[in-house]
Protein backbone atom coordinates (compact mmCIF):
# COMPACT_ATOMS: atom_id res chain seq x y z
CA UNK A 1 0.00 0.00 0.00
CA UNK A 2 1.51 3.55 -0.74
CA UNK A 3 1.77 5.88 1.57
CA UNK A 4 -0.97 8.19 -0.20
CA UNK A 5 -3.48 5.96 0.23
CA UNK A 6 -2.54 4.69 3.39
CA UNK A 7 -3.30 8.35 4.52
CA UNK A 8 -6.31 8.66 2.68
CA UNK A 9 -7.65 5.27 4.01
CA UNK A 10 -6.93 6.98 7.41
CA UNK A 11 -8.75 10.13 6.87
CA UNK A 12 -11.70 8.50 5.64
CA UNK A 13 -11.83 6.23 9.06
CA UNK A 14 -10.97 9.30 10.82
CA UNK A 15 -14.06 11.14 9.02
CA UNK A 16 -16.29 7.58 9.77
CA UNK A 17 -15.60 7.85 13.62
CA UNK A 18 -15.71 11.30 14.09
CA UNK A 19 -19.45 11.29 14.54
CA UNK A 20 -19.09 8.54 16.87
CA UNK A 21 -16.35 9.85 18.80
CA UNK A 22 -18.30 13.62 18.76
CA UNK A 23 -21.34 11.91 20.37
CA UNK A 24 -19.52 9.84 23.36
CA UNK A 25 -17.63 13.33 23.90
CA UNK A 26 -21.06 15.33 24.16
CA UNK A 27 -22.32 12.27 26.38
CA UNK A 28 -19.73 12.38 28.78
CA UNK A 29 -20.33 14.14 31.93
CA UNK A 30 -18.64 17.83 31.55
CA UNK A 31 -14.91 17.71 33.06
CA UNK A 32 -14.87 18.30 36.91
CA UNK A 33 -18.12 17.79 37.50
CA UNK A 34 -18.84 14.56 39.19
CA UNK A 35 -16.85 11.35 39.32
CA UNK A 36 -17.99 7.66 38.90
CA UNK A 37 -20.06 5.79 41.77
CA UNK A 38 -17.58 3.05 42.46
CA UNK A 39 -14.36 5.51 43.36
CA UNK A 40 -17.02 7.34 45.44
CA UNK A 41 -17.71 4.42 46.92
CA UNK A 42 -14.26 3.15 47.26
CA UNK A 43 -12.96 6.50 48.47
CA UNK A 44 -15.58 6.42 51.65
CA UNK A 45 -15.45 2.72 52.55
CA UNK A 46 -11.76 1.42 51.77
CA UNK A 47 -9.98 3.79 54.72
CA UNK A 48 -12.05 1.94 57.56
CA UNK A 49 -12.49 -1.60 56.08
CA UNK A 50 -8.46 -1.44 55.11
CA UNK A 51 -7.00 1.12 57.04
CA UNK A 52 -5.15 2.30 54.35
CA UNK A 53 -4.69 6.07 53.26
CA UNK A 54 -3.65 5.61 50.02
CA UNK A 55 -6.78 5.13 47.77
CA UNK A 56 -4.79 4.03 44.53
CA UNK A 57 -2.67 1.15 46.42
CA UNK A 58 -5.88 -0.08 47.97
CA UNK A 59 -7.38 -0.70 44.61
CA UNK A 60 -4.06 -2.30 42.97
CA UNK A 61 -3.17 -4.41 46.28
CA UNK A 62 -6.60 -5.33 47.48
CA UNK A 63 -9.84 -4.59 45.78
CA UNK A 64 -9.04 -4.96 42.50
CA UNK A 65 -5.81 -7.26 43.23
CA UNK A 66 -6.33 -10.00 40.79
CA UNK A 67 -6.30 -7.31 37.99
CA UNK A 68 -2.40 -6.20 39.41
CA UNK A 69 -1.70 -10.11 39.09
CA UNK A 70 -2.49 -10.13 35.63
CA UNK A 71 -0.49 -7.10 35.00
CA UNK A 72 2.57 -8.51 37.18
CA UNK A 73 2.49 -11.02 34.60
CA UNK A 74 2.09 -9.33 31.78
CA UNK A 75 5.10 -7.48 32.85
CA UNK A 76 7.12 -10.65 33.34
CA UNK A 77 6.32 -12.12 30.01
CA UNK A 78 6.88 -8.60 28.16
CA UNK A 79 10.54 -8.15 29.68
CA UNK A 80 11.20 -12.07 29.28
CA UNK A 81 9.94 -11.91 25.72
CA UNK A 82 12.72 -8.69 25.59
CA UNK A 83 15.23 -11.03 27.24
CA UNK A 84 14.79 -13.92 24.39
CA UNK A 85 14.85 -11.70 21.59
CA UNK A 86 18.25 -10.17 22.89
CA UNK A 87 20.08 -12.47 24.22
CA UNK A 88 21.85 -13.51 21.31
CA UNK A 89 25.10 -14.82 21.22
CA UNK A 90 26.44 -11.75 23.98
CA UNK A 91 28.66 -13.78 27.06
CA UNK A 92 28.62 -12.93 30.41
CA UNK A 93 31.68 -11.13 30.57
CA UNK A 94 31.90 -7.39 32.58
CA UNK A 95 34.33 -5.94 30.31
CA UNK A 96 33.96 -2.21 29.23
CA UNK A 97 33.14 -3.02 25.83
CA UNK A 98 29.49 -2.27 25.43
CA UNK A 99 28.08 0.93 25.20
CA UNK A 100 31.10 1.89 22.94
CA UNK A 101 30.87 2.68 19.37
CA UNK A 102 34.36 1.80 17.48
CA UNK A 103 35.90 4.52 15.89
CA UNK A 104 34.23 6.96 18.49
CA UNK A 105 36.48 8.98 21.00
CA UNK A 106 36.76 7.61 24.08
CA UNK A 107 36.49 11.01 26.81
CA UNK A 108 37.08 9.64 30.23
CA UNK A 109 34.62 10.35 32.89
CA UNK A 110 34.71 13.69 34.77
CA UNK A 111 35.71 13.42 38.75
CA UNK A 112 32.42 15.50 39.13
CA UNK A 113 29.98 12.96 37.26
CA UNK A 114 31.39 9.93 39.70
CA UNK A 115 31.09 11.88 42.84
CA UNK A 116 27.89 13.08 41.85
CA UNK A 117 26.82 9.66 41.04
CA UNK A 118 28.01 8.06 44.03
CA UNK A 119 26.16 10.73 46.29
CA UNK A 120 22.94 10.53 44.44
CA UNK A 121 22.74 6.57 43.75
CA UNK A 122 22.40 5.70 47.51
CA UNK A 123 20.20 8.45 48.31
CA UNK A 124 17.79 7.54 45.21
CA UNK A 125 18.02 3.88 46.37
CA UNK A 126 16.76 4.99 49.89
CA UNK A 127 14.27 7.23 48.26
CA UNK A 128 13.18 4.26 46.18
CA UNK A 129 12.66 2.09 49.33
CA UNK A 130 10.80 4.78 50.89
CA UNK A 131 8.24 4.87 48.35
CA UNK A 132 8.24 1.56 48.21
CA UNK A 133 7.29 0.61 51.94
CA UNK A 134 5.20 3.57 52.38
CA UNK A 135 2.74 2.22 49.55
CA UNK A 136 -0.17 2.41 51.66
CA UNK A 137 0.18 5.48 53.68
CA UNK A 138 1.64 8.22 51.34
CA UNK A 139 1.85 8.34 47.42
CA UNK A 140 3.95 5.71 45.78
CA UNK A 141 3.92 1.93 45.81
CA UNK A 142 5.44 -1.18 44.64
CA UNK A 143 5.45 0.15 40.87
CA UNK A 144 6.66 3.57 41.26
CA UNK A 145 9.69 2.69 44.01
CA UNK A 146 11.03 -0.17 41.58
CA UNK A 147 11.19 2.17 38.85
CA UNK A 148 13.16 4.73 41.41
CA UNK A 149 15.14 1.64 42.35
CA UNK A 150 16.02 0.17 38.81
CA UNK A 151 17.24 3.96 38.26
CA UNK A 152 19.35 4.14 41.39
CA UNK A 153 21.46 1.11 39.28
CA UNK A 154 21.65 2.80 36.61
CA UNK A 155 23.88 5.80 38.12
CA UNK A 156 25.84 3.17 39.19
CA UNK A 157 26.78 2.37 35.59
CA UNK A 158 26.79 6.26 35.19
CA UNK A 159 29.56 6.34 38.26
CA UNK A 160 31.35 3.72 37.67
CA UNK A 161 30.99 2.66 34.21
CA UNK A 162 30.25 -0.67 32.79
CA UNK A 163 32.39 -2.85 33.97
CA UNK A 164 31.88 -2.01 37.60
CA UNK A 165 27.81 -1.83 36.73
CA UNK A 166 28.57 -5.32 35.76
CA UNK A 167 30.32 -6.69 39.06
CA UNK A 168 27.35 -4.69 40.81
CA UNK A 169 24.68 -6.22 39.06
CA UNK A 170 24.20 -9.52 38.49
CA UNK A 171 22.25 -10.66 36.02
CA UNK A 172 20.95 -14.07 37.48
CA UNK A 173 19.90 -11.82 40.52
CA UNK A 174 17.88 -9.89 38.50
CA UNK A 175 15.97 -13.01 37.49
CA UNK A 176 15.77 -13.65 41.17
CA UNK A 177 14.38 -10.78 41.88
CA UNK A 178 11.97 -10.96 38.60
CA UNK A 179 10.66 -14.12 39.11
CA UNK A 180 10.32 -13.97 42.79
CA UNK A 181 8.64 -11.29 42.71
CA UNK A 182 6.16 -12.44 40.55
CA UNK A 183 6.10 -15.64 42.48
CA UNK A 184 5.45 -13.72 46.33
CA UNK A 185 2.52 -12.05 44.87
CA UNK A 186 0.75 -15.25 43.37
CA UNK A 187 1.66 -17.08 46.57
CA UNK A 188 0.21 -13.86 48.32
CA UNK A 189 -3.44 -14.86 46.44
CA UNK A 190 -3.02 -18.40 47.13
CA UNK A 191 -1.64 -18.17 50.96
CA UNK A 192 -5.30 -17.25 52.22
CA UNK A 193 -7.05 -20.38 50.24
CA UNK A 194 -5.13 -22.08 52.06
CA UNK A 195 -6.97 -20.80 55.81
CA UNK A 196 -10.04 -21.51 53.87
CA UNK A 197 -10.20 -18.01 52.85
CA UNK A 198 -10.71 -16.72 49.32
CA UNK A 199 -8.04 -15.91 46.24
CA UNK A 200 -6.34 -12.82 48.09
CA UNK A 201 -8.65 -12.75 50.48
CA UNK A 202 -6.92 -10.42 53.19
CA UNK A 203 -6.37 -11.88 56.08
CA UNK A 204 -3.43 -10.46 57.81
CA UNK A 205 -4.10 -7.72 60.48
CA UNK A 206 -4.69 -4.52 59.04
CA UNK A 207 -2.63 -2.73 61.36
CA UNK A 208 -2.84 0.81 62.46
CA UNK A 209 -4.67 3.83 60.05
CA UNK A 210 -1.48 6.05 59.02
CA UNK A 211 0.87 3.69 60.25
CA UNK A 212 3.63 1.66 57.96
CA UNK A 213 1.89 -1.65 58.89
CA UNK A 214 -1.04 -1.16 57.93
CA UNK A 215 -2.81 -2.73 54.58
CA UNK A 216 -2.54 -6.22 56.13
CA UNK A 217 -1.63 -8.33 52.90
CA UNK A 218 -0.80 -5.62 50.68
CA UNK A 219 2.55 -4.68 52.18
CA UNK A 220 3.47 -8.17 50.67
CA UNK A 221 1.60 -7.86 47.38
CA UNK A 222 3.39 -4.14 47.03
CA UNK A 223 7.10 -6.00 48.41
CA UNK A 224 5.87 -8.50 45.45
CA UNK A 225 5.93 -5.67 42.91
CA UNK A 226 8.80 -3.84 43.79
CA UNK A 227 11.19 -6.62 43.64
CA UNK A 228 9.62 -7.50 40.12
CA UNK A 229 9.41 -4.06 38.65
CA UNK A 230 13.23 -3.61 39.92
CA UNK A 231 14.26 -6.89 38.81
CA UNK A 232 12.83 -6.36 35.90
CA UNK A 233 13.77 -2.76 34.56
CA UNK A 234 17.03 -3.43 35.56
CA UNK A 235 17.35 -6.41 33.22
CA UNK A 236 16.29 -4.58 30.80
CA UNK A 237 18.86 -2.00 31.00
CA UNK A 238 21.34 -4.51 30.98
CA UNK A 239 20.12 -6.16 27.90
CA UNK A 240 19.55 -3.32 25.99
CA UNK A 241 23.48 -2.21 27.39
CA UNK A 242 24.74 -5.99 26.03
CA UNK A 243 23.24 -5.49 22.90
CA UNK A 244 25.58 -2.44 21.94
CA UNK A 245 28.57 -4.65 22.85
CA UNK A 246 30.47 -5.45 19.83
CA UNK A 247 31.09 -9.30 19.75
CA UNK A 248 33.83 -9.90 17.34
CA UNK A 249 35.94 -7.22 18.67
CA UNK A 250 39.19 -7.82 20.75
CA UNK A 251 39.84 -6.53 23.97
CA UNK A 252 42.05 -3.59 24.26
CA UNK A 253 43.60 -2.68 26.89
CA UNK A 254 44.10 0.16 29.42
CA UNK A 255 40.53 1.65 27.84
CA UNK A 256 38.96 1.38 31.32
CA UNK A 257 38.79 5.03 32.55
CA UNK A 258 38.09 6.24 36.14
CA UNK B 1 -14.06 24.58 27.75
CA UNK B 2 -15.81 21.44 30.15
CA UNK B 3 -14.92 18.93 27.32
CA UNK B 4 -11.46 19.86 26.48
CA UNK B 5 -9.68 17.29 28.01
CA UNK B 6 -11.44 14.75 26.57
CA UNK B 7 -10.92 16.49 22.94
CA UNK B 8 -7.01 16.57 23.89
CA UNK B 9 -7.49 13.03 24.34
CA UNK B 10 -9.11 12.47 21.24
CA UNK B 11 -6.50 14.84 19.28
CA UNK B 12 -3.34 13.15 21.31
CA UNK B 13 -4.89 9.66 19.89
CA UNK B 14 -5.83 11.09 16.43
CA UNK B 15 -1.87 12.48 15.63
CA UNK B 16 -0.52 9.34 16.87
CA UNK B 17 -2.45 7.10 14.51
CA UNK B 18 -1.40 10.13 11.41
CA UNK B 19 2.14 8.97 12.86
CA UNK B 20 1.82 5.40 12.63
CA UNK B 21 0.65 5.56 9.40
CA UNK B 22 2.92 7.80 7.76
CA UNK B 23 6.20 6.60 9.76
CA UNK B 24 9.12 5.92 7.55
CA UNK B 25 11.13 4.18 10.78
CA UNK B 26 10.14 1.95 13.54
CA UNK B 27 11.62 3.57 16.05
CA UNK B 28 9.26 6.92 15.56
CA UNK B 29 6.28 4.35 14.90
CA UNK B 30 6.83 3.22 18.39
CA UNK B 31 7.29 7.26 20.02
CA UNK B 32 3.44 7.07 18.07
CA UNK B 33 2.44 4.70 19.63
CA UNK B 34 3.65 6.10 23.03
CA UNK B 35 1.77 9.32 22.69
CA UNK B 36 -1.41 6.91 21.31
CA UNK B 37 -0.90 5.43 25.04
CA UNK B 38 -0.46 9.17 26.56
CA UNK B 39 -3.76 9.77 24.92
CA UNK B 40 -5.53 7.10 27.45
CA UNK B 41 -3.79 8.48 30.14
CA UNK B 42 -5.13 12.17 29.62
CA UNK B 43 -9.09 10.43 29.16
CA UNK B 44 -8.48 8.30 31.96
CA UNK B 45 -7.50 11.45 34.27
CA UNK B 46 -9.80 13.73 33.07
CA UNK B 47 -12.75 11.06 33.18
CA UNK B 48 -11.78 10.50 37.21
CA UNK B 49 -11.15 14.39 38.21
CA UNK B 50 -13.44 16.92 40.26
CA UNK B 51 -13.00 20.41 40.74
CA UNK B 52 -11.86 21.59 44.49
CA UNK B 53 -11.13 17.13 45.25
CA UNK B 54 -7.79 16.36 47.04
CA UNK B 55 -5.50 13.17 45.81
CA UNK B 56 -7.16 9.99 47.22
CA UNK B 57 -4.52 9.82 49.94
CA UNK B 58 -6.02 10.88 53.36
CA UNK B 59 -3.05 10.93 55.01
CA UNK B 60 -3.19 14.96 55.52
CA UNK B 61 -6.67 15.48 54.68
CA UNK B 62 -9.37 13.04 57.08
CA UNK B 63 -11.01 10.55 54.70
CA UNK B 64 -14.24 11.89 53.97
CA UNK B 65 -12.61 14.74 51.93
CA UNK B 66 -13.56 14.71 48.59
CA UNK B 67 -11.73 13.38 46.66
CA UNK B 68 -11.03 12.18 42.83
CA UNK B 69 -11.61 9.24 41.32
CA UNK B 70 -8.89 6.92 42.82
CA UNK B 71 -9.99 4.23 40.08
CA UNK B 72 -8.71 6.35 37.33
CA UNK B 73 -5.65 6.64 38.78
CA UNK B 74 -4.74 3.17 39.66
CA UNK B 75 -5.20 2.38 36.30
CA UNK B 76 -3.14 4.55 34.93
CA UNK B 77 -0.54 3.42 37.03
CA UNK B 78 -0.70 0.39 35.67
CA UNK B 79 -0.96 1.23 32.29
CA UNK B 80 2.63 3.48 32.23
CA UNK B 81 4.28 0.23 33.85
CA UNK B 82 2.92 -2.09 31.23
CA UNK B 83 3.66 0.40 28.39
CA UNK B 84 7.44 1.26 29.67
CA UNK B 85 7.82 -2.74 28.75
CA UNK B 86 5.67 -3.29 25.92
CA UNK B 87 7.86 -0.07 24.77
CA UNK B 88 10.76 -1.86 25.72
CA UNK B 89 9.89 -4.91 23.68
CA UNK B 90 8.96 -3.09 20.65
CA UNK B 91 12.39 -1.55 20.49
CA UNK B 92 13.93 -5.38 20.64
CA UNK B 93 11.63 -6.31 17.93
CA UNK B 94 12.85 -3.31 16.22
CA UNK B 95 16.52 -3.80 16.50
CA UNK B 96 15.93 -7.97 15.38
CA UNK B 97 13.80 -6.33 12.30
CA UNK B 98 17.11 -3.96 11.59
CA UNK B 99 19.48 -7.17 12.06
CA UNK B 100 17.37 -9.26 9.85
CA UNK B 101 16.74 -6.85 7.15
CA UNK B 102 18.78 -4.37 7.42
CA UNK B 103 16.63 -0.93 7.65
CA UNK B 104 14.14 0.54 9.80
CA UNK B 105 12.23 2.06 7.03
CA UNK B 106 8.79 -0.30 7.06
CA UNK B 107 8.56 0.56 3.30
CA UNK B 108 11.75 -1.01 2.34
CA UNK B 109 11.35 -4.14 4.66
CA UNK B 110 10.06 -7.13 3.23
CA UNK B 111 8.34 -10.06 4.37
CA UNK B 112 10.58 -12.76 5.54
CA UNK B 113 10.36 -16.02 4.02
CA UNK B 114 10.29 -19.20 5.50
CA UNK B 115 13.70 -21.24 5.58
CA UNK B 116 15.68 -18.27 3.74
CA UNK B 117 17.17 -14.41 3.93
CA UNK B 118 15.21 -11.75 2.67
CA UNK B 119 16.31 -9.94 -0.26
CA UNK B 120 19.02 -8.07 1.08
CA UNK B 121 20.54 -6.44 -2.34
CA UNK B 122 17.22 -4.48 -2.06
CA UNK B 123 16.54 -3.89 1.09
CA UNK B 124 20.02 -2.34 1.86
CA UNK B 125 20.82 -0.16 -1.06
CA UNK B 126 20.24 3.11 0.22
CA UNK B 127 21.58 2.49 3.43
CA UNK B 128 24.53 4.17 4.02
CA UNK B 129 25.69 4.60 7.57
CA UNK B 130 25.74 0.92 8.44
CA UNK B 131 29.14 -0.33 9.88
CA UNK B 132 28.77 -4.19 10.29
CA UNK B 133 29.09 -6.34 7.59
Amino acid sequence: MSPRLRVALLALSGLALLPGAAAVIAGLPPFGATIAQYGERINAIAPDARHVANMVSAINFDLRGLDTLGEEFMLLAAITGTVVLLRGHRGEGNSGRAMRRAGRALIPRSEAVVLACRIAGPLTAVFGLYVVVHATVTPGGGFQGGVILASATLLIYLGEGYAGWRDAVRSHWLDALEGGGALLFALCGLGPMLMGAAFMQNVLPLGTFRDLFSGGLMLIENLGVALAVTGGFTQLFLEFMEETRATDEPEEPGEESA
Amino acid sequence: MSMLPYAVAAWLFGIGLYGIATSRNFIHLVGCLGICQSATYVLLLGLGYRWGSIAPIFYDHPPGTPAVDPVMQALVLTDIVVGATLTALLLVLTIQAYKRGGSLDPEILRPMRPGGQPDRGASRADDGERTAP
